[in-house]
């Protein structure tokens, strides 16, 4: 009697569609409880003592978080970082709509090229690019206050005075990102049917009616992902400043996250006290977006 | 009438739109002519557009006196590396949240969504310490191995997901192939153009990456370009800066970039607003 034998397919053969999402999307988990969920668990530890790396860890409770609020350095860098999240939220953000708007009109000609020109900014190193406009800034010199001069202006110190170091950093970030964010509009209002504006024209509607009426609630879940993620990246800048003024001088252009390198790592090694920064700019990034997403109606069931 | 003001103001807007690109191009056009000048010539006043005589001599200094051709190699491989396993890590997660039916799925692909906003300042002091006990400072892996599965990657290519017709996959299933035979064989090839995008986004994150080199890598003939560069503005400082040089080597950084960006734009700026945009 001779055995026929069927070969049985094996546990993973039978298992595996079962089972292969779960690898196929593991790295990311591992990755990120390793480099990001749990260093950031070590980093609320670390806010609650004091520590420079090479003693003991001391206990220190919420003195961290305490002595944050009397930071003179600190409260300034927050001010001027609500100034970079504020202007990139109600100036950049704004001006890359329009641009947007003008971008996918209908009369407007060589889109193409022009759309490309706006977005190269961002693709470019910030380090390389900020080298440039050290030379643009220049006071004596440099093409901005050369061009302001023929309107009358007189020349200004734009890197070395407090009263305009973060006007200057503006600038760079103006440049750099205005083109960037308009890509989101642009691709928003091209899913706008080209019909609700023939409708909205025969019933007598004049552009601005139009933009306010139609393009901006279309555009709605546009304008939040992109306020959102204009809020997290302006929250955390670091390169525009520091390679533009170093946050000075006295530091009126540095923002959360430069203190945050100079108190943790460039200069005072203070590991407890910079994870408490930045502990507070997560909270602060956390609770605004949460704001941005209530007011444009996100939680609401309807 | 109506036909006056609306020429009108398709005038306006064409001149505004001109004048906002001429703002745009003018910087690295500055960049690249005044590589050319000398440094005095680069802060004469009033400024000129071309140089006086064009010179060539910062970009022979940046090769001779500095280590930018070491910088220049380490961040191609750096941004090369980082760019192939994110491609693989990427596609193959997205595979997973796209074409899979799991338990958890739902809860899972929240976490990686909100994930993406934890700023990376808060990670960055513990990270440094866990980095320097495992003896891992001054390491390329370090640049690396953190940033190799990215949460905004996955995201993308599960959106392209859908463009990929299921059938295929269990057809494929019923002749007997593995799962991850599917996506290596089916899925992969399939997903090409989103992989470009994903490339370009990938590797100019990488190339331009700042922060994290910057408090990584010690020694100099490890840097990556960004981090060399802005050395460079450092050790010049004690006596006159080398606008010169620093923007010769400003043009060379800009240069793989850009080129990428023009050659791929397409497709990258596709992959970019694609999940933005709900259709």
């Amino acid at each position: 009697m001779t055995a026929v034998t069927v070969q049985r397919p094996s546990w993973w053969q039978r298992n595996q569609r079962r089972l292969a999402p779960y690898f196929f999307i593991a790295p990311f988990y591992i990755l990120f409880i390793v480099f990001f969920l749990g260093p950031g668990v070590f980093a609320l530890y670390l806010s609650l003592h004091s520590w420079n790396g090479i003693g003991p860890l001391k206990f220190v409770g919420l003195s961290n978080f305490k002595e944050l609020l009397t930071d003179t350095v600190f409260l300034k860098a927050l001010r001027n970082t609500a100034f970079y999240s504020g202007t990139s939220l109600f100036v950049v953000t704004p001006i890359s709509l329009l641009l947007a708007v003008a971008l996918n009109a209908r009369l407007v000609r060589f889109k193409d090229t022009l759309r490309t020109i706006y977005f190269t900014p961002i693709v470019t190193s910030s380090v390389a690019i900020s080298i440039v406009f050290l030379v643009l800034y220049n006071q004596r010199s440099g093409l901005l206050n050369t061009v302001l001069g023929y309107l009358g202006i007189d020349p200004i110190n734009w890197l070395g005075s407090r009263q305009w170091s973060k006007l200057a950093v503006l600038g760079l970030v103006t440049w750099r990102w205005a083109g960037f964010n308009a890509i989101y509009f642009l691709a928003g209002l091209q899913t706008i049917p080209q019909t609700l504006y023939e409708a909205a024209m025969v019933d007598g509607a004049n552009r601005w009616q139009m933009f306010w009426e139609i393009t901006i609630p279309t555009l709605r879940p546009v304008l939040l992902f992109v306020a959102v993620i204009v809020l997290i990246g302006s929250a955390q800048i670091f390169e525009e400043p520091y390679m533009l003024t170093n946050g000075g001088p006295v530091d009126s252009s540095l923002s959360i996250a430069n203190y945050l390198y100079r108190v943790g790592l460039s200069q005072y090694l203070r590991f407890g006290y910079a994870s408490a920064i930045g502990f507070v700019m997560f909270a602060l990034i956390f609770f605004f977006s949460w704001l941005q997403m209530r007011s444009f109606g996100v939680f609401q069931e309807d | 009438m109506a036909k006056a003001w609306r020429s009108a103001f398709a005038i306006v807007v064409h001149a505004l739109l001109i004048i906002g690109a001429l703002i745009t191009v003018l910087p690295f056009l500055w960049m690249v002519l005044s590589s050319f000048k000398t440094t005095t010539e680069i802060f004469r006043y009033p400024p000129a557009l071309l140089p006086d005589r064009w010179i060539f001599r910062h970009y022979l200094d940046l090769f001779r006196t500095t280590l930018f051709p070491r910088w220049y190699g380490n961040s191609l491989w750096v941004a090369t590396i980082a760019t192939l396993a994110v491609l693989f890590f990427s596609s193959l997660a997205g595979f997973g949240f796209g074409k899979y039916d799991f338990w958890g799925r739902e809860v899972l692909f929240n976490i990686l969504i909100a994930s993406m906003i934890v700023p990376f300042g808060v990670v960055l002091i513990p990270l440094f310490v866990m980095v320097s006990r495992l003896g891992m400072i001054d390491k390329y892996a370090t640049l690396i191995v953190p940033f190799m599965a990215p949460a905004f990657g996955i995201f993308m290519m599960k959106q392209f997901m859908a463009s990929i017709p299921s059938e295929l996959l269990d057809s494929a299933r019923i002749d007997g192939a593995q799962e991850f035979g599917i996506y290596w064989r089916i899925v992969l090839p399939l997903l090409r153009p989103a992989l470009g995008a994903l490339t370009v986004y990938t590797f100019l994150g990488s190339w331009n990456s700042f922060l994290w080199p910057l408090v990584i890598m010690r020694s100099m003939a490890r840097y990556t370009l960004p981090v060399g560069l802005a050395t460079l503005i450092g050790i010049s400082s004690g006596g006159k800066i080398e606008y010169g040089m620093l923007l010769a080597g400003s043009t060379l950084v800009s240069l793989p970039v850009v080129t990428l960006f023009l050659l791929m734009q397409r497709q990258f700026i596709a992959g970019l607003t694609l999940g933005s945009v709900k259709e």
